[in-house]
C-alpha cells in the first residue's frame, strides 16, 4: 500500500463544524420529537405524508450508491487512474448510508420494531424491502470492502469479489428505492419504468460530486495534492463527471417537458414546481457545474452546485410526488401546501454533519489517501 | 365464506355526512380523522352552478396496493374480504399511504387536522393518539380496532367488529331486519336516506350482487386495477364520472 501525501485541507475545521451540527441538530430534533412526537413534522393523513426526511434519506442513500460507482471505476473496472479516490468514496459511501438511515429511522413510527417485524414478516411485494435488504447487505460487504483495503489487500480474489458484491447491490438498491416511487401508479408524478435508471443516474451525479468535494477538502488546494491525485482531478475525473452530468440535465429537462405536456391528472404539479425559483436555481447550478467541469475551473465550486442541485431535485421528486391532491373537493387546495418544519430541517443538518463529521474522522484516523503500491 | 362489499347509490345520497359522524363516533376516530368521509364539489356557474358530493370510504380493494406494499405484512387481507392491520406490526412507514389511490388512511402522530386539538384535552399519554371519554367497546391491536396507538397508521375496517360476528352464510347485512342490524357497519345503519348496502359479493343471490347486476355498479378508479369492493350505483355510467379530475375546470 502507497500512501500518499497527507491530507493538508481543513479536515479539522470541518470535522468541528460537523460535531456543532451533530450536537446541535441532534438537541432540537430530540427535544422536538420528544416533546410532540411527530406533529413536529409538517407532514400530515391529508397532505405531504413523506417530508424533508424522506428527501433526506433518498439524497443520501443515491450518494452512497453514486460514491460506490466512483469507487467501482478502479476497484472493478480496472481504470488505475482512479485508484486514488478509491478508498475515500468506499469510506464515504458507507459514512452516506448511515446518515440517510439516520433521518429515515427518526422519520418511522417505531423504526425498533422494523428491527424484528421485517424479518418475521417479509413481504417480498414491497419495493421498500429489498430496497432496505439490499443497502443492509451493501452495508456489510461495503465495510468488509473498506477492512479489506485497509490493510492493503486492494486486488486478492477475495477483496474483488467483496468490492463487485457490493456494487451489484449499491446499484440494486438504487434501483429499488427508484422502483418504489416509480411503481406508483396511482402517483403519476412518479410513476414510470425508467425511474430507477433515473435514480441511478442521478446517484452518480451525486456520488461524483461528493468524492470531488471531499478530495478538494482533504488536500486544500490542486498544488497541495499528490501528483496522481492532481492528474485525476485535472484529467479524466471532470470529464466523466460532466458527460454525466450533461445526460443527467438532458434526462431532467425531457422530464420537466412531459410532466408540463401532459394534462394527466397529478402532473399539474409541474406548473408549480416550474414556477419555483428553486427550479431555475437547480438549472443554474447544473448548468454552471457542467460548465466549470468542462473548462476544469474550481471543480470544488461544481462539486458542490451540483450536491445542492441535487439536493433541491430530490426535494422536487418526493415531495412534488404528493403535492397533487388525489381527489379534488370543496375544501381541498389545487396544491398541497407544505413547507418542512424546523425538525425536519434539523433532520437534513444532522444527516450532512453526520457525513461531514464520518469523513473527516475517517480521514484523521484510516488513511482514506491509500492506493495500491505501485499505483 | 363471505367476502362483504358495499354499494352506495349515489342518486339516493344526500351528502349529510350521517356516515361520516357514525363512524367517527363507531371508532374513536378524532375529529377530521373519521374512516370516511364525503367529498364536496362546486362546478360549473351561474345560472347553471352544479353542486355534487361523493362519499367515500375505504374501498376494501380484491388486490390492495397498500397490502403489496407494506413490508412488514401489517396491512392484511382477512379471509371474508377485509383490509385490516396490525398495530403490533406496523412500523408507521406510511409507504401504504403514498400507495392507496385513495386517500384514506390515517398516520396518528401529527398535527391535528381539526382545530383545537382535542388530543391534547384528552391526551392519550403517547401510547394512544387520544383518550375519549367515551371508548368503543372494543380494543383488538392485530385487527387495527379500537383507539389507534402511537406511531401507527389506521383505516376503515368495515367496521370489523360487528360484521365478523355476524350469523355465518348471511347473504345482506340488512339494516332494517332487528336481527342483524348489531351486526351491521355504523356508515350502513345510520344513512338516513338508505343509500348504503353491505353484503356478500360472493353470494349471487345478494340485494348488493343484484344492484351491481340491475344498475350497472361500478368502481371507483378502476383503472388502477385494485379492484375495490365498494360500488356505486351512478344512475349514469361510471362512478369516475361522478367525482371531477382535480384538474377539471375550475368553479
Amino acid at each position: 500500500m502507497t500512501i500518499q501525501a497527507q491530507a493538508n485541507g481543513p479536515v479539522t475545521p470541518v470535522m468541528m463544524a460537523g460535531l456543532a451540527g451533530l450536537v446541535v441538530s441532534l438537541a432540537i430534533a430530540f427535544s422536538n420529537l420528544m416533546a410532540d412526537g411527530h406533529a413536529a413534522f409538517n407532514t400530515g393523513s391529508d397532505g405531504v405524508i413523506w417530508g424533508l426526511p424522506v428527501v433526506n434519506y433518498v439524497f443520501f442513500a443515491l450518494a452512497s450508491t453514486g460514491l460506490t460507482l466512483v469507487a467501482s471505476v478502479a476497484m472493478t473496472f480496472g481504470s488505475q487512474a482512479w485508484y486514488p479516490l478509491a478508498k475515500r468514496c468506499v469510506w464515504l459511501s458507507l459514512v452516506t448510508l448511515v446518515a440517510g438511515f439516520a433521518s429515515l429511522a427518526l422519520e418511522l413510527g417505531h423504526p425498533f420494531r422494523m428491527l424484528w417485524a421485517i424479518p418475521l414478516n417479509f413481504q417480498p411485494t414491497s419495493p421498500l424491502n429489498w430496497m432496505g435488504l439490499f443497502y443492509a447487505v451493501f452495508l456489510v460487504l461495503g465495510i468488509l470492502k473498506f477492512v479489506r483495503i485497509h490493510v492493503g489487500d486492494w486486488n486478492s480474489p477475495a477483496s474483488k469479489q467483496i468490492g463487485l458484491a457490493a456494487l451489484v447491490t449499491e446499484l440494486l438498491a438504487g434501483g429499488m428505492l427508484g422502483m418504489a416511487f416509480g411503481a406508483m401508479a396511482m402517483r403519476p408524478m412518479w410513476y414510470g419504468t425508467l425511474v430507477p435508471l433515473y435514480f441511478v443516474l442521478t446517484a452518480a451525479c451525486t456520488g461524483g460530486a461528493f468524492a470531488l468535494l471531499v478530495t478538494y477538502l482533504a488536500y486544500g488546494k490542486d498544488a497541495a495534492m499528490p501528483d496522481k491525485v492532481r492528474s485525476l482531478i485535472r484529467g479524466p475525473l471532470p470529464m466523466a463527471f460532466a458527460a454525466l452530468l450533461g445526460l443527467t440535465i438532458l434526462v431532467i429537462g425531457y422530464r420537466t417537458l412531459i410532466g408540463l405536456w401532459s394534462n394527466a391528472d397529478g402532473l399539474q404539479v409541474w406548473d408549480h414546481i416550474v414556477a419555483s425559483p428553486w427550479f431555475w436555481l437547480e438549472a443554474a447550478l447544473l448548468v454552471g457545474a457542467f460548465y466549470l467541469l468542462l473548462e476544469k475551473k474550481a471543480l470544488a465550486a461544481a462539486a458542490l452546485m451540483v450536491i445542492a442541485a441535487f439536493f433541491i431535485d430530490r426535494y422536487f421528486f418526493v415531495v412534488g410526488g404528493q403535492l397533487a391532491p388525489l381527489f379534488k373537493g370543496a375544501w381541498v387546495p389545487e396544491l398541497i401546501p407544505y413547507s418542512p418544519s424546523m425538525t425536519e430541517w434539523m433532520l437534513t443538518l444532522l444527516a450532512f454533519s453526520i457525513v461531514f463529521f464520518g469523513w473527516a474522522l475517517g480521514e484523521k484516523m484510516l488513511k482514506l489517501e491509500a492506493a495500491p503500491q505501485g499505483d | 365464506m363471505a367476502k362483504w362489499g358495499m354499494v352506495i347509490d349515489l342518486e339516493k345520497c344526500t351528502g349529510c355526512q350521517a356516515c361520516s359522524t357514525a363512524c367517527q363516533m363507531e371508532n374513536n376516530r378524532l375529529p377530521g380523522e373519521n374512516y370516511q368521509d364525503v367529498l364536496y364539489y362546486t362546478e360549473g356557474k351561474q345560472p347553471t352552478p352544479q353542486l355534487k358530493w361523493f362519499p367515500r370510504p375505504c374501498m376494501q380493494c380484491e388486490e390492495p396496493s397498500c397490502m403489496h406494499v407494506c413490508p412488514t405484512r401489517a396491512t392484511y387481507k382477512t379471509e371474508d374480504g377485509v383490509v385490516l392491520i396490525d398495530w403490533n406490526k406496523c412500523i408507521g412507514c406510511k409507504y401504504c399511504m403514498i400507495a392507496c389511490p385513495y386517500g384514506v388512511r390515517f398516520y396518528t402522530d401529527e398535527k391535528p387536522l381539526v382545530e383545537p386539538n382535542v388530543k391534547a384535552v384528552f391526551n392519550g399519554d403517547r401510547k394512544l393518539s387520544w383518550n375519549p371519554p367515551y371508548k368503543g367497546p372494543q380494543q383488538d391491536a392485530a385487527k387495527g380496532i379500537g383507539i389507534q396507538p402511537d406511531g401507527v397508521v389506521s383505516k376503515c375496517t368495515f367496521c370489523y367488529h360487528k360484521i365478523s360476528k355476524a350469523p355465518k352464510g348471511t347473504p345482506d347485512l340488512d339494516p332494517a331486519n332487528p336481527e342483524l342490524v348489531e351486526y351491521v357497519p355504523a356508515c350502513v345503519r345510520t344513512c338516513a336516506p338508505g343509500a348504503r348496502y353491505f353484503g356478500d359479493l360472493d353470494n349471487p343471490n345478494s340485494q348488493v350482487n343484484r344492484l351491481i347486476s340491475d344498475k350497472q355498479g361500478t368502481r371507483l378508479l378502476d383503472h388502477t386495477g385494485n379492484k375495490p369492493q365498494v360500488y356505486y350505483l351512478t344512475g349514469a355510467g361510471a362512478a369516475g364520472s361522478a367525482v371531477p379530475g382535480t384538474r377539471a375546470a375550475k368553479a
